[in-house]
Formats: C-alpha cells, structure tokens, sequence
C-alpha cells in the first residue's frame, strides 16, 4: 500500500529577507525557535526575525544575550537585545545568569520556572509548551527551529535527537552553523526540496535507533535501491544532493542531515 | 544464555602522568607502553584540538593525522604553550603520520612535517570507508607498535562538526567492535560497549564525570541493567522514541552495565585547569 507523501521544504526558512513572502509550499507555515545552551550559530537573526515565536531553554537565554550583538556587530548592543528578546524563557533555571533573567523579565519575557525533572530533556519540555501554545492559527503548519541541541555534550545531543523521534509527528528541525537535520517518518515517503544556494551538496541518511532493512532513495549521487542500513554495516553518510528534490521512502524511521554553506 | 566474559575500562589515560615533565623527551621517542599495559595510538580528525590534546600525545606511542588534522596539530599545539616559542612546540608536537586525500592539509603544514620526517600516505579517495575508518585499519593493520594487542585508539575531532562525519564516526566504533577506540571531545568521551560482554568501567572522578548516559545508537535494547549511576537501569528497554539514558550520574567508582545489544557509553569531561 502506497505511503502518503510528505513534503520538506525546511530551508525555506533560511532565505533572506524574513519580509519576502515564504514559497507557495510552506505559505501557512508558522516558526517557533528554541535556543539551547550552546553558542549561537551566524544565521541565529535571520531564524529569529522569521520565527513567530521565540523561546529560550534556561543558558539559553545567556547565549541570546551574548551572541545576538555579537552577531550584529555595527548596532548598538542594548537596542540588539530589545529587538531579540525572547518571548518566554523555560527551564531549571540553574544555567541561566541573574542578570539576563531580570533583563529579560524587565522586557516582558515570560519566565518559565519549573522543577528538575529528569525524564525529559529541556528541548522536550520546550517542544510541549509550543504545542500547547502554538504560534500561529489552528491551520498553521508548524515548524519548531533547534538551534544549540547539535554538539557539545554528547548525552545531550542524543537526548535531543531522541526528542525528534518522540514528536515524529512535528516538524522540529535541529540547526547548527554546519548542518541541519530532522527527522524522516517510516509513515510516509518524503520528498525533500533543495535549497541549493545555503544547502547541500553534503547529505546523509541514518537509521538511528534501529536498523532500515530497505530504503530506497532518489536525488542523490549515492542512491539508495531496497538498500539496508545499519550501524556496524552501511550508513549513508558524504552522500551529495545531486537534484532539487530528494525523494525517500524507508521501512525505518531515518534522520536526514544536510549541511549547510558558508 | 552462557555468561558473557567481561570487558574492562578506563580513562586512566586521562590522568596527567606523574613523570609529566620528562615525557615531553619519552614522547619524541616513542615511549614505551603504560604500567597497565595498554599501547595508545592518538588520532587527530580535522576539528579544533580539545584542551588536553597534548596530554594525550605525550601520552600515546604513535600519532596519525587524518588529512586536514595536521593544519588543527600545526595551528593549535602552539596556542595549548602559549609562553612557548611555536617552531619548538611543532617539532616537539610532531605527527608519526598524515593519512587521507590530503585535499584538506594545507601546502606549507604537509611540506613541514614531511621535511621533519612524518611519513605521508596518500591515497585515493574512498566514499565507502570515512577518514577515522581508514586510519584505524591503517593502525591495526600498518603500524609496528609495541604491545599492540592491548591497543587503545584515542580519536580527538570525531564528534560535533558536521553531523553525518560524527555518524559515520560512530558507526566506526560499531565496525571494529573488538578494538578499543575512544572518541573524545573538550565536553566528552565515548566508546562501545559491545554485548557480547558485560562491562566494567573505572570512573576516574578527577577528570570525568558526573554526567553520564547509555546510546542505544544502532539498534533498541531489549534489556540492560546497569550499577553504579544514579539512576540505574534493572532489566530495562532502552529505544529511540522510548527511554534512552542521558543526563544519568555516575555515583560509585566503578559502573557495570550488561545489555542484550550493543550501547554506545558516554560520560563528561571535566575542565583540565
């Protein structure tokens, strides 16, 4: 039986200027950004500027309030900090500096205080908060940007890929200054618009958490025909995007990750 | 199901040696293997240099760089000596080998260390095998090193960076299963815990730890059972989209884990100052 498509035009996000209107694909899409405790990446405003919402997990709003006049470099650093206050800061709050709490609170930030729970990641509790306060209508297609979940600690990082698979049905896309991924649903085929101009041409298919026994690929320059992936055999990793859409159909959750030009 | 023989670790390799300042002189000649035996091959990839990379290459009895490794060995040795002249930090810093396309390494790295004797293997370009797996067949398979048998692989720039180069790292530590090789970063460390035996790792808490986690990366557990974290796992299921065990804490000295699959183990790093 066939699979419904999904279509990912996920970089559309990241052209230039967040006033132009988006593609006709993605002309209901409504963005949510979270920031984790890591280092902004260079494209950090662009996100925020198109995102309709903005939260900060806990040290996350540390680095929104040291990067963001990094990143704008010719403008006066408290007039940056104005523009990209966070609309709502979550977390234990053991990261975050006292200083950047009270700012943003003077701001009109909502902080978000909440006990140590160790069952979910922040980027977990993040991910549920914005589906119970979407941004956006009800007929919004939603897509939650990541920046600062990739890298770093390692337990981390998996933590966070692990929430890709607990949300299978959101779109959340996890972004750093050198790559993007997200995650490709056994449920449906995918077909993936490249962004050739800031994506590409690095790519790769893996099958985290459990085995793909086929997969079968199309766009590539290394396809992938009934083709089984697995840790310990063959993962598709330096793949290259050879056209403008991939297409993908698999018997196993997959994680798509495209890098991302300079 | 017959027991499983058991498997030990440890980041003694870590630890700053107590003879530290005359092994800078062991290392240049290759210093034998360590008190426990273990022989370490250090592996540079081609991401910035955590800040104990020194550490870890006085350490070790031979050091390869994978293609554009030897700009990070060539740029960052010096900024880890900052009082020290940079030429004297270089020479002292200086790779046994740079393996790899060699369209990374810049002209003026690979020329100065081929004239101060590294050896350079070129070869062609291979898009079924990444840098790390290469050089780990090239280690076991190439290198004359003493002690070889208890060989460790300590891998610094696998992780970060482009995510489908720290997969297709990853999935090295699923290729060779029976070697032992560590990826390590300024944040972490990680390595396999095969299945096919159970575990015992020695937390060496002057430089590692608390934060701790159990990957089940290639496949779900069925299950695991651990000791020694704070939050043990007693015959528990372990899957992506279900519980994998990150954020945990090591509270004993040592930690024991057995699982029906295979885990990836990774644990922080604490700061060298």
């Amino acid at each position: 039986m066939p699979l419904p498509t999904m279509a990912h035009s996920s970089s559309s996000f990241l052209l230039l200027p967040a006033s132009s209107p988006p593609p006709p694909a993605d002309a209901s899409a409504a963005y949510a950004v979270v920031v984790l405790n890591q280092r902004l990446p260079r494209f950090a405003p662009l996100l925020w500027d198109r995102a309709q919402l903005r939260v900060c997990a806990d040290g996350g709003a540390n680095r929104v309030f040291d990067g963001m006049p990094e990143l704008l470099p010719g403008e006066d650093p408290d007039q940056v900090r104005m523009r990209y206050k966070p609309d709502v800061i979550k977390g234990d709050m053991d990261s975050i500096r006292p200083e950047v709490k009270e700012y943003y609170s003077n701001l009109g930030a909502e902080i978000v205080d909440e006990s140590h729970d160790q069952d979910t990641t922040d980027l977990h509790k993040c991910v549920s908060f914005i589906t119970r306060n979407p941004p956006g209508s009800e007929k919004s297609n939603l897509y939650i940007l990541v920046l600062g979940a990739l890298g770093g600690r390692f337990d981390h990082e998996m933590g966070n890929i692990n929430v890709l698979y607990r949300f299978s049905n959101i779109r959340i896309v996890l972004l750093s200054d050198d790559c993007s991924i997200f995650l490709l649903p056994k449920t449906h085929s995918h077909e993936i618009h490249i962004e050739r101009s800031i994506e590409g041409p690095h790519c790769g298919l893996i099958p985290m958490g459990s085995p793909s026994a086929s997969t079968t690929t199309t766009g590539l320059r290394w396809n992938l025909d009934n083709t089984s992936m697995s840790y310990g055999g063959l993962i598709s990793t330096s793949n290259i995007v050879e056209e403008e859409t991939v297409r993908i159909t698999s018997d196993s959750d997959l994680i798509w990750t495209i890098s991302l030009r300079n | 199901m017959a027991p499983r023989p058991a498997m030990s670790h440890s980041s003694a390799f870590l630890l700053r040696s107590p003879s530290s300042s005359s092994s800078s002189a062991a290392a240049s000649a290759g210093g034998g293997p360590d008190a426990d035996g273990a022989a370490y091959a250090l592996l540079v990839l081609n991401q910035r240099l955590p800040r104990f990379a020194h550490l870890l290459w006085d350490r070790a009895q031979v050091r390869v760089c994978a293609d554009g490794g030897a700009n990070r060995v060539f740029d960052g040795m010096p900024e880890l000596f900052p009082g020290e002249d940079p030429d004297e930090v270089r020479r002292r810093y200086k790779p046994d080998v740079i393996k790899g396309d060699l369209d990374s390494i810049r002209p003026e790295v690979k020329e100065y260390y081929s004239n101060m004797g590294t050896k350079i293997v070129d070869e062609s370009h291979d898009q079924d095998t990444t840098d790390l797996h290469k050089c780990v067949t090239f280690i076991t398979e190439n290198l004359d090193i003493p002690n070889k048998s208890n060989l460790c692989i300590l891998a610094l720039g696998a992780l970060g960076g482009r995510f489908d180069h720290e997969m297709g790292n990853i999935n090295v530590l699923h290729t060779f299963p029976n070697n032992k090789i560590i990826l390590l970063s300024d944040d972490c460390l990680i390595f396999l815990l095969p299945r096919t035996h159970t575990h015992n790792i020695q937390i060496e808490r002057s430089i590692e730890g608390p934060h701790c986690g159990l990957i089940p990366i290639g496949a779900p557990s069925g299950t695991t059972t651990t000791t020694g974290l704070k939050w043990n796992l007693d015959n528990t299921s372990m899957s992506f989209g279900g519980l994998i065990s990150t954020s945990n804490i090591v509270k004993d000295e040592s930690v024991t884990i057995t699982s029906d699959s295979d885990l990836i183990w990774t644990i922080s790093l604490r700061d060298h100052s």
